[in-house]
């Protein structure tokens, strides 16, 4: 196919309070293109379809085999990773935009540290002692281990918060992924033991109350990670809590 | 970052309040309301006899408040504030969960402003007493037939689509089969809802009896 | 007693390790990292991480371990320390385990073990193919735990540019810049340990992450270290190729069954589940009977180009090979391999349960890197440490598959607690270090991010990078030719002379990715002749680095580590004797067993 040619439409912010303008870029087809390799295409030459001179795009990216969650934005509205979006698959233009409930920082770039901030919160670790050798880790069962490996796939992209339509600026919801997570590590045997506090924190303000099951999260996770279960099982979790805490004192 | 630990569950408690107060007693209240009100498909006498008995139970006014106007209220507002929490996207996002979430809210506005249309007409303007004549009378007009008749629908949706919820919610639904079967079984609960309370409707508006024959 | 004041640069698993270890020991951490720590390169490795755990019944031993990693790695690793990785090894998976690791499970509730290439036992824990994701994970959530005490500071959205070395070359800090508001800051420290990774940009199309560019390493040897073996270059036999990277085809889906091979009649074109058996050349079966599809990466790699190049018998329709795991049963496919078979359905297409994948190697680590002492991590900068990919230390000439996350977090827990014990024997902290120090390095750095914000030219530093990549896949990977090398050291000196005639595009001052992308090409350069240089010096085929002109292995001229210096803007190649004390060097060869 001689020159087949690719048109993206990209919609840019230098700065977080400068006005949105679209630009439009023209690129040569290549088979098994995919959304990362037009935006280094376009850096290559940042020339919009009206022969403007514009700049590079701003995106974020790292791994490119949709595992680190870095490139999350939105195509033709989908909110999904660029990486694996795949040209061939698209309807053109392609239009490229920012996850829209975060803060921006510049194109498409924006700021997803409270994703970070609310697994602080809700405190998804494993409280080891120390590094030190203690020997074995607790024994599991397979099938633990197989319901609990899917979760622990989750690479923090924010699509699942930005689908949401309970993740907005009225609420603090921290969304389906921060309780997977809650999930996953209050089924571990060590980090059963601390269970309650990490469903405690998830009862707080945007807490999994906040939740109206519009179960849109699962539909646009790039891992399938079961969320709608997750949270289910953590509405169970945090219900069986509050009432054993409110009755007896203790969980 | 404040400690997770101690944090305010104000907004948990009536979160799952509001959801609780939806089954019970709303839809509690929904199945007996409905159930009554089946008595006109038997005869006009025998829904007199019921209603007369209900409009004179001891501690009416009390039990009507804490039972059934409270909790509708409050229902009803906070369901309007969890409303305005969240941010619908279905243009764009057309799926079947996406499509009962916003279609839970407009019902839920919808049967909201028809409960306070229907408390205002036949509970505060008969003063607390109606009779089969009353209702039929009513739904002699059709615009009335056409008002009922969305109320009951929009309610009996809310209602089944807030059953499979609330199974959501409350954990009692956790693995996509046990929800699945939660989502058939709130279908199951709206239809047979909008089943009787559409026959009710059709009763007074026809005076069709057609459980007269136990007579 | 005072507070020792620790910098670590790279939060992936080496850097997360060194970081519990430091703030363990109550110090806190200065975290860097240019991408958030949970979003690092780590995350990309699948298989799994070795440990002879010997949970098999197969009398596998660390010591068996430690001879595979040696034997594996052509006797160009110093002995000592490779051996207390190995020794180290279980105790470092059941640590894992204690974090949270969703480890594969027997049914008995142990740890599952597959095998991997270069050994003969079941030594490979792995929680399906996404082991290395796993394992950052595990120590992000500690790491975010030490955060929530406040015993770690994180910078993320930060890059390193360089050390403050005071009047007398000790590292008292570093210098490094926000991609956000571009801001050029020094941060004073007693001791840094880095942790920066891969150099797989410097390939062009690897299978590493974007952030993999060398450039600390880079950095770093321009201010003084020492940069040891940088010409070995390890290339993973089976990726996927693609526009904008390699994705890797984790070495798991030959331990857990998967066969390498092509149409025996060179240009079959029918559909690969057409071709019966006896018309498939299973090459790595029949070439290495012992070992079979699980030789050494550097084994298998020279077999697929000898198929592909030589033979001329690769897949129709681009160099290729087939990868073949559709005779495994799908629900093992699906308990042990799913991560990666996503990959290739998500990226490719078909559905790898059913037909065989097509595969070819491509550039994935570097077994060379920051020189570092033999117990200390530390480099030939006092006060810089290392650990992980960016240090050359645990596997000699060639890597086994596995041993890089063992090795990570292995130099990881020693850097750490080294770096407080030099902290806390120096004689004077940072804060005795003139302001002066400060504000000269950061100037320096300032200026020449000036002076790529004002250079004129038609440059453009997307196509630089894209020859560079080409020229150094061409010529310094699988097979190495000197008169190749020499080209490419031309071709490095015209690019980097092109470099200074780099127009930016983007002159802001706010999450300019040109900028800083720029700056990082300038450092991949340098390191790109550091592995010219080194691979055209050594005249003889050692584990991955390969001269036909110079087949065999040389002992008696080459036993020895390549170490690379910087002075004054020339490279310079010095030697320094292996230690082979505890296995005698012995000829390589994986036909039969060791």
């Amino acid at each position: 196919m001689p020159d087949k040619k690719i048109i993206v439409r990209v919609k840019r912010r230098q700065r977080p309070d400068e006005p949105v303008r679209w630009e439009e870029f023209e690129l040569r087809y290549r088979p098994h293109m995919n959304v990362i390799t037009c935006l280094r295409d376009i850096a290559e030459r940042p020339i919009t379809r009206d022969g403007r001179e514009s700049s590079p795009v701003s995106y974020e990216a790292n791994c490119l085999e949709e595992v680190c969650g870095a490139c999350a934005m939105l195509i033709n509205g989908q909110p999904r990773q660029a990486c694996s979006a795949l040209v061939d698959n698209l309807e053109q233009p392609i239009r490229l935009e920012p996850l829209s409930k975060f803060p921006l920082v510049r194109d498409l770039v924006v700021d997803r540290s409270k994703m970070f901030e609310d697994l602080k919160r809700t405190h998804c670790w494993i409280p080891i002692d120390g590094t030190y050798d203690l020997g074995e880790g607790p024994r599991m069962s397979p099938a633990t281990q197989e319901t609990g490996y899917p979760l622990a796939r989750c690479i923090s992209c924010g699509n699942c918060l930005e689908i949401c339509p309970k993740v907005n600026e009225h609420t603090q919801f921290v969304g389906a992924a921060i309780v997977s997570q809650v999930r996953l590590f209050n089924m571990h045997p060590t980090g059963k033991l601390h269970a309650g506090e990490r469903l405690d924190a998830l009862m707080g303000p945007g807490g999994i109350q906040d939740c109206d099951n519009s179960q849109n999260c699962v539909k646009v996770c790039p891992k399938g990670i079961p969320l709608t279960e997750s949270i289910a099982a953590v509405n169970g979790q945090v219900i069986r809590h509050a009432l054993k805490t409110w009755f007896t004192g203790r969980d | 970052m404040a400690s997770a630990v101690g944090v305010t569950r104000t907004s948990f408690f009536l979160d799952k309040l509001q959801s609780l107060s939806g089954i019970v007693p709303i839809g509690a209240y929904l199945a007996e309301h409905f159930f009554e009100n089946s008595y006109a498909l038997v005869s006009p006498g025998k829904y007199n006899y019921i209603a007369s008995k209900l409009e004179t139970v001891p501690w009416r006014l009390p039990i009507e408040f804490l039972l059934i106007w409270l909790p509708i209220l409050f229902h009803g507002c906070y369901g309007i504030y969890i409303w305005w929490n969240g941010k619908a996207n279905v243009i764009g996002h057309p799926w079947m969960a996406n499509w009962l979430y916003v279609l839970q809210r407009w019902t839920g506005i919808i049967v909201f402003a028809f409960i306070g249309y229907h408390v205002w007409t036949v509970r505060f303007l008969s003063h607390g007493k109606t009779t089969y004549t009353d209702i039929a009378h009513y739904m002699a007009n059709p615009w009335i037939v056409a008002i009922y008749a969305i109320g009951i629908l929009a309610a009996s949706f809310h209602l089944g689509n807030g059953v499979w919820n609330f199974a959501c919610k409350w954990g009692f639904a956790v693995t996509p089969e046990s929800q699945r079967a939660a989502g058939w079984f709130g279908a199951l609960v709206a239809v047979v809802f909008a089943v009787i309370g559409l026959a009710i409707i059709a009763g007074f508006r026809f005076h069709w009896t057609p459980f007269d024959t136990y007579l | 007693m005072r507070q020792p004041k620790i910098i670590i640069v790279g939060g992936g698993l080496a850097g997360l390790m060194a970081t519990i270890r430091v703030a363990e020991l109550g110090v806190p951490v200065d975290l860097f990292s240019i991408v958030p720590v949970k979003r690092s390169h780590s995350v990309c490795a699948q298989g799994g991480i070795n440990a002879a755990k010997n949970l098999k019944g197969e009398g596998d031993s660390p010591w068996i371990h430690f001879d595979d990693t040696v034997y594996g790695g052509d006797f160009l690793a110093n002995q000592g320390l490779v051996k207390n990785m190995c020794e180290a090894a279980p105790a470092i998976i059941d640590l894992l385990d204690r974090m949270g690791v969703m480890f594969n499970r027997t049914p008995e509730g142990l740890l599952d073990f597959r095998r991997f290439g270069g050994t003969l036992h079941h030594r490979t824990a792995f929680a399906g193919a996404t082991t290395g994701q796993q394992l950052l994970y595990a120590l992000d959530e500690q790491v975010r735990r030490h955060e929530s005490i406040d015993r770690v500071n994180k910078f993320e959205g930060w890059t390193f540019l360089s050390a403050v070395l005071d009047d007398a070359g000790i590292a008292r800090g570093i210098c490094a810049m926000n991609l956000r508001t571009m801001d050029v800051r020094t941060f004073p420290a007693d001791a840094v340990i880095f942790c920066t990774g891969g150099i797989g940009a410097i390939f062009g199309r690897s299978t590493n992450s974007v952030v993999c560019t060398g450039s600390a390493q880079s950095a770093l040897f321009q201010q003084g270290a020492w940069y040891a073996n940088g010409e070995f270059i390890q290339v993973h036999p089976t990726a996927i190729p693609g526009e904008d990277k390699c994705r890797l085809m984790s070495e798991s889906a030959r331990g857990e069954g998967g066969r390498v091979w092509v149409p025996k009649q060179p240009g079959d074109t029918r559909h690969a589940k057409d071709i019966p058996q006896n018309e498939r050349f299973y090459f790595l079966e029949e070439w290495y009977p012992k070992y079979g599809n699980l030789v050494p990466r550097d084994v298998a790699t020279r077999a697929i180009h000898k198929v592909v190049f030589e033979l001329k018998m690769g897949l129709p329709g681009g160099p290729a090979v087939y990868l073949d795991v559709s005779h495994i049963p799908r629900e093992v496919l699906n308990r042990k391999l799913e991560g990666i078979l996503e990959i290739y359905e998500k990226f490719v297409g078909p559905d790898p349960r059913e037909e065989p994948m097509k595969v070819f190697p491509a550039m994935h680590y570097t077994m060379g890197g920051l020189w570092v002492d033999n117990e200390q991590q530390a480099t030939s900068i006092p006060g810089v440490f290392a650990a992980g990919e960016c240090e050359y230390q645990y596997h000699g000439a060639n890597r086994l598959g596995a041993n890089s996350l063992v090795s990570c977090i292995y130099g990881g827990m020693i850097a750490g607690p080294s770096a407080v014990r030099y902290a806390r024997n120096l004689e004077k902290g940072c804060e005795s270090t003139s302001a002066e120090v400060f504000e000269r390095e950061r100037a320096r750095q300032q200026d020449i991010t000036d002076g790529l914000l004002h250079q004129q030219g038609t440059e453009n530093p997307i196509t630089i990078w894209r020859e560079l990549g080409e020229v150094m896949t061409e010529n310094c990977t699988v097979i190495r030719y000197n008169a190749n090398i020499k080209k490419t050291v031309g071709k490095l000196a015209e690019l980097s002379e092109r470099y200074k005639k780099i127009n930016l595009q983007d002159r802001t001052q706010w999450s300019n990715q040109t900028l800083n992308f720029t700056r990082e090409l300038g450092n991949m350069l340098v390191l790109a002749q550091v592995i010219a240089l080194g691979a055209l010096e050594r005249n003889e085929t050692r584990g991955a680095h390969y001269k036909p002109e110079f087949p065999e292995r040389d002992d008696a001229n080459w036993l020895k580590t390549t170490l690379a210096r910087y002075n004054l803007g020339k490279i310079c190649l010095e030697y320094q004797p292996v230690d082979t004390s505890l296995i005698p060097p012995r000829e390589r060869k994986y036909t039969a067993a060791s």
